[in-house]
């Protein structure tokens, strides 16, 4: 194949879920995220704790939204979180004068980590990221970053995606644990 | 070693159609992580597995009728006929005294013979009964399978796969293979049905 002709494409898009899928997926991100934020904005409130990462946003839509995908996995979700988590910290830690360097060198080698360990997901490229270009709370909690928000936080979407994917009849999660 | 095909080049028993894919990816509830082309490839690749492992595994031995109807060389062609009718089969191997196949005999051999000019099926026998008064089966009349039969015979080793045997039967045109052990002994038959019954339970 050309360059042009691989450029323009050579398959059509999957098709759209049904209307069950959709609302399950939507209750299940409302939950997953409402667990997470209430704990961050009524429980954390005044304190220098953090439950809710940005890059859970983008974990809601694998893990109640595709939840058959690879991606989407517990393994996935849970290894790809808490490497990037430590990546991204200690890029930062080691850069942290130079964020336009340590950023892509955080999300390059969280992504390299998670090919090498088969814990592929997306959301790991952004929770590394924010750890380098986080506020100064998220800079102030170092490698606690690693066990809090991100591993506690993934960890109480990865439960109720346990409950939440298997209540309807055509669902189930995950496909598989490690 | 040979090289395997591209996957792309693949023919799936029934061409599998990007629309086939798309339909049975609506028939899964939930979202699929994967283009329909990507799913296509791996249906293909993954039938090329399953065909392989099965053609390999699957031999004639496996698939043979093994109480053969057979006939020999000596055999009036009276006697070859009345087999084939009583057993409702239209070919039988004639076998010498060892057991070796020595040729096959079957209706197309009879009509080959019963007609001034050339017969290849039944109803090109009756066409020509109905048009010239009688049948001409008194012309072989008296002769012996050996007469009339395919000789030498196309026969297959136990162990050949049935990929193989396909083949064999789509190329040299016949509709049975005798089966023979390594010394040439007729050790089964097997007929086209054989084949499509196996590959149907099989694959």
């Amino acid at each position: 194949m050309s360059f042009w002709q691989k450029l323009s494409g050579s398959t059509q898009s999957p098709p759209r879920v049904s209307l069950s899928e959709i609302v399950w997926s939507w209750l299940g991100s409302f939950l997953g995220i409402a667990a997470v934020a209430y704990i961050n904005y009524k429980i954390f409130a005044g304190t220098d704790l953090v439950m809710l990462v940005g890059s859970f946003g983008a974990s809601a839509l694998l893990i109640y939204g595709a939840n058959k995908s690879p991606f989407a996995q517990p393994r996935n979700l849970l290894g790809g979180h808490l490497l990037s988590a430590i990546i991204g910290v200690g890029t930062y830690q080691i850069l942290p004068q130079h964020p336009w360097l340590a950023a892509p060198l955080a999300v390059a080698t969280s992504i390299a980590a998670m090919h090498v360990t088969r814990t592929l997901h997306p959301p790991g490229g952004a929770t590394a990221l924010i750890a380098v270009m986080g506020d100064a709370k998220i800079h102030a909690l170092g490698f606690f970053y690693v066990v809090m928000p991100v591993g506690v936080g993934a960890a109480i979407m990865l439960l109720i995606a346990l409950v939440v994917n298997n209540i309807p009849k055509n669902r189930s999660y995950p496909q598989y644990w490690f | 070693m040979e090289k395997k095909p591209k996957d792309q080049n693949i023919k799936a028993p029934l061409s599998i159609s990007d629309a086939d894919i798309f339909a049975a990816m609506k028939d899964i509830s939930g979202y699929l992580d994967i283009t329909p082309a990507d799913l296509k490839e791996l249906y293909l690749a993954a039938y090329r597995h399953a065909r392989e492992r099965l053609t390999s595994s699957l031999k004639a031995k496996d698939i043979m009728t093994r109480e053969v109807a057979l006939v020999y060389p000596d055999t009036p062609l009276a006697q070859v006929a009345e087999i084939m009718a009583q057993r409702d089969i239209a070919g039988v191997p004639v076998v010498d005294t060892e057991g070796q196949v020595v040729g096959v005999i079957s209706e197309k051999d009879f009509l080959g013979h019963m007609g001034s000019t050339e017969i290849k099926n039944f109803m090109g026998l009756v066409a020509q009964c109905l048009k010239e008064k009688g049948c001409k089966a008194m012309g072989i009349r008296g002769k012996t399978a050996a007469d009339l039969m395919t000789s030498p015979a196309v026969t297959v080793g136990e162990n050949t796969p049935i990929m193989e045997l396909a083949n064999i039967m789509k190329e040299k045109a016949i509709n049975r293979l005798p089966v023979t052990d390594s010394r040439g002994r007729l050790v089964g038959i097997i007929s086209r049905a054989d084949i499509l019954t196996s590959m149907y339970q099989n694959i």
